[in-house]
C-alpha cells in the first residue's frame, strides 16, 4: 500500500479501450489532422454524454456519470461517500452480488486503497430514435482504426461523494483524451500514427499520483526532451529518473507477473531509537533469494542472489533495461572480463563484494564504492556511512565476509548514542513467496550488530546511482 | 424420458383444417421456445405453395422450398420464438413419413443455425421435434432428433393442447444504437466485396454485443434468479433491457491502412424476445434479447445486400476517381400480433418503397397469418425521411438508394439465395442421412 498523499482516502482508477475510427479523405497534412482532431473531439462528447457509464469492477455497482450520478443498486446514491465504495466490492471467490459483511478489516487506515472501474457504453438509450441506414463511400483513401487505452487516476478525500467523484473522473477522461490527441498529433509522419499509452507515476509529496501520455512504441532513449519537460514542469532533481517507463506506479492491488515479492520490508515495523532515525533503501527491488527459478543454488549462492536483488532495483528504477542476470550469466561477466577462468561457468564457486562490483560495471555499467571492515565489531561504527548512503543513492548494499552474503537494505542509527540496527534482506531462504513466513521468521527483518561475526572481516559494496534522467 | 411438448389449442384447429385440404402431402414448420424443463409450441405455419409446380409435383416434398421458407420465416420471428421442428400431413407410411421429416429437420435447422452470428451456448436445447398426421385418422405421431448429433434416433414425445399457453408470457425489449464503420479494400468495391466487410463487421459487433453487461428494468440481475412472470394472469409483463458493452480487442499497431472506401451502419432499431412463463431465468432473457438484438440487425443488412445484387446496382456507372457517397435505407421492423390472446408479435421488415399492404401480403404468404394493416404496430422503429440529406456536395453522384421490390418475395430471395450459397446449398443436401 502507498501513502499516495494524507488527504486522500480512496483512489479511483477507471481503465477502458475506446474505438478510433476514421476515414482520411486526403492526404493533405491539415486536412489530416483536422479529421484526427474532430474524431477525438467525437470520442470526448461521447465520455461526456448519458450513454458514457463506469462499471466498479469485482461489484454489481454502475454508475452513470453524466445522470447525475445516478447508479444501481439503488442503495448507491450520488451522495454516498466514495470510501463506502468499499463494502460493496467483493474479494476473489466470493459471488458479487450484494454487500459484503460489514467485518471490515484496515490494517493501515492511513493509507489510500484503490477502486478500479472500467469504462462501458450503453447502446440501449431512450431518446429520439434515428432510422437505420447504410451509407457506402467509394473513394480511394486511408482508414484508420485505433484502440485508445484509457487509464485515469483520481484521488478522493474523505467526504468526497460519488457525484463528486464522477465529475473529477469525467474531467480526467476528457483531459486525458486531449493530451492523447496532443501526442498523436505531435507524432504524426505522413501516413503513420503512434498510439497515445498513458502512464501513471508516483511523485514525492505533495505531487502524488500523476499520469502522462507516451507514444506507443518509442523507447525511453528517444523521450529524453519529454521527460526534461516534465522534470522541469514538477520541480523535481535533474539527476535521477521519475519518468522512464519502468519508472512506472505500480498500483497495489496488481499482481506481478513474475512472482518476486516486492519491498517485504515494508511490512516491518521499523525499531525506534533514542535521538535515532531510521534510513531505507529508496525505490522497488524484487527479494532473490536461494532455490528460485529452479536453481538450487543452497550453500553457495547468497552472493549471486544479493547480486540479483540489486540488479532488480536498477532495473524498476528505470536505470537499465537488462533483465536480472542468471548465475550463469553473472559467471559469464566475470569470465569475460578476464577476473574468472573459462571453468568458472557452471560451477558452484562463491563470489564476494569485489566480483559483484565487477559485474554490475560489466553488464550494467554502473560504478559501486567499496567498503571495507577488518572486523565484524567495526560495523558498528559505520552508521554514519550507511546513513549517508541510503539518504543520497538509496540502493540497497550487499554486505560480505565470514562465509555468508547479505543485503542491508537500510540502518536505524542514533548520532547522539550510536546504536544501530541493521535491515538484512537474508538470500539463504529456501521457502515460498510467502509474506508473512519471510517478515516472521526473520528472512527480512532488523538485526543487531551482533549479526555481524564480530572476528571475521566484511566487504560492502555500495552500488551508486548513474546521474541521468 | 421423451420431452413434453405443450401446445397452444388453436394449433390443432390450424392442422385439422390442412387435414381436410386435397393435398397430400402438406408440410411446414412448428414455431415455439424450448427450454430444459418443458417445450412450448405456439403457432404452426404450413409451406407455401410452389407457383409453377405442376401437380405432379404437388405430391412431393421439395426440401429446398421447404429449408428455404424455414429461413425466411425465421427472419420473421423475435426474439424467444424459433423454429422448433417440422411437421407433415399425409397417409403415407409412418416409417416413411419419419425419415423424410428426419431429413427436413436436420435440413432446416443446419440452414437456420449456419446463419447465425452468435456461438452455441451450453444451455441451449438442441433436441427438435417431427410431427407426423394421418389426414384420415387423425392418429399424431410426435418424435424428437438431437440436432447435433447427425446419428440421432427418433425419441418419443409428448403433444398436449393447452389453452391460453402464452397469455402469460413476458416481454423483454429495448431500443439499440447501432454504429459501425468498417472499411473497404481497396479496388473492391462491388457488393460483394462490401457483403464480406459487413459479415466480418457484424461479427466482431455481435460478440460485443454477447459479452456486454446486460440490466433488466435498471438492475444487473444474478443469472439464476427468476423473473416474475405468470404470476398474475392475462396481466401484461413487460421488461425493458439494458447493455452496456465494451471493446475488448485491443489494436495498438498498424492503424492506418489503405482503403478503398468505407462502409457504416448507423441507426436505433427496436429488439424483443419472448420467455415463456414457466419459471424463466434472468440468463434466459438476457440471451435470448442479445440473440435478436444481433439477429435483427444482420437480417436486415443481408436483406439489403440481397435486393443490391438481385436489381445488379453495380452496373451504374464507374467513376473510381470521384468520390461517390450512396445512402441506403434499411427496412424497418413491424410487428404484427397473433391472434392468441397474450403478448406474441411476429415481425417482418418493410422497405422504404414498400406500402403496408406488401406486409400484409407477406404475413399471409410466409405465416399463413390474416393481419389486417391497422393491426400493424409501425411505431417502434423510425423510417427515413429522404429530403434534403446534407450529404458531402457532389451533385452529379448523390444517390439516396430504394431498391426495387418484386411481388413474388420468397422467389426473389431464393433467386439470391441460390446466387450467394449455391455451393454452400449444394453441401448441406449432399451431407443429409
Amino acid at each position: 500500500m502507498v501513502v499516495v498523499d494524507s488527504e486522500t482516502a480512496t483512489v479511483l482508477r477507471v481503465k477502458g479501450l475506446l474505438e478510433f475510427r476514421c476515414q482520411l479523405d486526403s492526404t493533405d497534412e491539415q486536412l489530416v489532422r483536422n479529421v484526427i482532431s474532430r474524431t477525438f473531439e467525437t470520442l470526448r462528447s461521447q465520455v461526456k454524454s448519458e450513454s458514457c457509464v463506469l462499471a466498479v469492477s469485482d461489484s454489481p455497482v454502475i454508475i452513470w456519470p453524466n445522470k447525475d450520478a445516478y447508479a444501481t443498486p439503488e442503495e448507491i446514491t450520488p451522495s454516498t461517500l466514495c470510501e463506502d465504495m468499499h463494502q460493496w466490492i467483493q474479494a476473489d471467490e466470493q459471488e458479487s452480488s450484494g454487500k459484503k459483511s460489514s467485518k471490515k478489516k484496515s490494517k493501515k487506515s492511513s493509507v489510500a486503497s484503490v477502486i478500479n472501474l472500467r469504462l462501458m457504453t450503453e447502446v440501449t438509450k431512450p431518446g429520439p430514435l434515428s432510422a437505420p441506414i447504410l451509407t457506402k463511400t467509394v473513394l480511394k483513401s486511408h482508414f484508420v482504426s485505433v484502440t485508445l487505452p484509457l487509464d485515469c487516476v483520481v484521488c478522493t478525500g474523505r467526504s468526497d461523494t460519488i457525484k463528486d467523484a464522477c465529475e473529477q473522473l469525467i474531467e480526467a477522461l476528457t483531459h486525458q483524451l486531449c493530451e492523447m490527441e496532443k501526442v498523436t498529433l505531435q507524432n504524426m509522419k505522413g501516413m503513420t500514427l503512434l498510439v497515445p499509452e498513458p502512464v501513471h507515476f508516483l511523485l514525492p509529496e505533495p505531487k502524488g499520483l500523476v499520469t502522462v501520455v507516451y507514444p506507443v512504441g518509442v523507447p525511453d532513449s528517444q523521450l529524453v526532451a519529454q521527460r526534461k519537460e516534465l522534470h522541469q514542469q514538477f520541480e523535481l532533481p535533474d539527476d535521477r529518473p521519475y519518468f522512464r517507463r519502468a519508472n512506472a506506479y505500480h498500483f497495489p492491488n496488481e499482481p506481478y507477473k513474475d512472482g518476486y515479492l516486492r519491498n517485504p520490508h515494508l511490512a516491518l515495523t521499523h525499531p525506534t531509537l533514542d535521538n535515532g532515525k531510521v534510513y531505507l533503501v529508496q525505490g522497488i527491488y524484487s527479494y532473490h533469494h536461494y532455490m528460485q527459478d529452479r536453481v538450487d543454488d543452497n550453500g553457495w549462492g547468497c552472493a549471486y542472489r544479493s547480486l540479483q536483488t540489486i540488479c532488480s532495483w536498477f532495473q524498476q528504477q528505470g536505470y537499465v533495461e537488462l533483465p536480472v542476470p542468471t548465475h550463469k550469466e553473472i559467471q559469464q561477466a566475470l569470465v569475460d572480463v578476464g577476473d574468472k577462468q573459462a571453468s568458472f561457468v557452471g560451477s558452484r564457486q562463491w563470489i564476494g563484494s569485489i566480483e559483484v562490483q565487477a559485474v554490475l560495471s560489466h553488464l550494467l555499467g554502473l560504478t559501486s564504492k567499496i567498503l571495507f571492515v577488518s572486523q565484524g565489531a567495526e560495523l558498528a561504527s559505520k552508521g554514519r556511512e550507511l546513513a549517508n548512503h541510503f539518504l543520497t543513492e538509496g540502493t540497497p548494499v550487499m554486505i560480505g565476509g565470514g562465509v555468508l552474503a547479505h543485503t542491508i537494505l537500510g540502518v536505524a542509527w542514533s548520532e547522539t548514542t550510536g546504536q544501530i540496527r541493521y535491515l538484512i534482506l537474508d538470500p539463504h531462504y529456501t521457502g515460498a513467496e510467502d509474506l508473512q513466513v519471510i517478515t516472521d521468521k526473520g528472512w527480512c527483518g532488523w538485526k543487531g550488530p551482533d549479526f555481524w561475526d564480530q572476528t571475521a572481516y566484511y566487504n560492502l559494496c555500495l552500488p551508486q546511482r548513474p546521474k541521468v534522467i | 424420458m421423451g420431452r413434453g411438448y405443450i401446445v397452444q389449442d388453436d394449433v390443432e384447429g390450424y392442422l385439422s383444417k390442412l387435414c381436410e385440404q386435397k393435398a397430400d402431402p402438406v408440410t411446414g414448420l412448428l414455431i415455439g421456445q424450448s427450454s430444459t424443463q418443458r417445450d412450448f409450441v405456439v403457432m404452426a405455419i404450413r409451406t407455401p405453395q410452389k407457383e409453377e409446380s405442376a401437380a405432379a409435383a404437388r405430391n412431393s416434398v421439395d426440401k429446398e422450398w421447404v429449408t428455404e421458407h424455414a429461413r425466411q420465416v425465421s427472419r420473421m420471428l423475435p426474439g424467444g420464438l424459433s423454429v422448433v421442428g417440422v411437421f407433415i400431413i399425409t397417409d403415407a407410411d409412418a416409417k416413411d413419413a419419419l425419415t423424410t421429416l428426419r431429413q427436413l429437420l436436420y435440413a432446416v435447422e443446419n440452414l437456420i443455425s449456419s446463419e447465425h452470428l452468435w456461438d452455441p451456448a451450453d444451455d441451449d436445447v438442441t433436441d427438435c421435434v417431427t410431427l407426423h398426421i394421418n389426414p384420415k385418422t387423425r392418429k399424431t405421431v410426435c418424435r424428437t432428433f438431437d440436432i447435433k448429433d447427425p446419428k440421432s434416433v427418433a425419441k418419443p414425445a409428448d403433444w398436449k393442447y393447452q389453452s391460453g399457453l402464452c397469455s402469460s408470457w413476458a416481454t423483454v425489449s429495448c431500443s439499440l444504437n447501432v454504429d459501425m464503420l468498417l472499411p473497404l479494400p481497396n479496388n473492391r468495391t462491388s457488393t460483394g466485396n462490401m457483403e464480406e466487410c459487413l459479415k466480418e463487421g457484424l461479427k466482431a459487433w455481435a460478440h460485443q454485443i454477447e459479452s456486454g453487461l446486460c440490466l433488466i428494468d435498471g438492475k444487473r440481475l444474478p443469472e439464476d434468479s427468476e423473473l416474475t412472470v405468470g404470476q398474475r394472469r392475462n396481466v401484461r409483463q413487460t421488461y425493458t433491457a439494458q447493455l452496456l458493452i465494451t471493446t475488448e480487442n485491443k489494436r495498438l499497431t498498424d492503424v492506418i491502412e489503405q482503403c478503398g472506401g468505407s462502409v457504416s451502419v448507423t441507426g436505433v432499431i427496436h429488439s424483443r424476445a419472448y420467455l415463456h412463463s414457466n419459471k424463466p431465468k434472468a440468463r434466459l432473457a438476457e440471451k435470448l434479447l442479445k440473440r435478436d438484438v444481433v439477429s435483427t440487425v444482420a437480417t436486415r443488412v443481408q436483406m439489403m445486400l440481397e435486393e443490391l445484387l438481385a436489381s445488379d446496382q453495380e452496373s451504374k456507372g464507374s467513376c473510381r476517381d470521384k468520390q461517390q457517397k450512396e445512402l441506403f435505407c434499411l427496412p424497418h421492423r413491424i410487428f404484427c400480433p397473433l391472434k392468441v390472446s397474450g403478448p406474441l408479435c411476429v415481425c417482418d421488415y418493410q422497405f422504404s418503397d414498400e406500402g403496408l399492404s406488401e406486409v400484409t401480403e407477406r404475413l399471409k404468404e410466409m405465416l399463413d397469418i390474416d393481419a389486417a394493416e391497422e393491426d400493424l404496430d409501425t411505431r417502434q422503429e423510425m423510417t427515413f425521411e429522404i429530403t434534403g440529406c446534407d450529404i458531402t456536395p457532389e451533385p452529379t453522384q448523390e444517390k439516396v438508394e430504394a431498391p426495387e421490390h418484386k411481388k413474388n418475395y420468397i422467389g426473389v430471395a431464393m433467386a439470391t439465395v441460390v446466387a450467394l450459397l449455391a455451393t454452400a446449398a449444394s453441401m448441406l443436401y449432399l451431407n443429409d442421412i
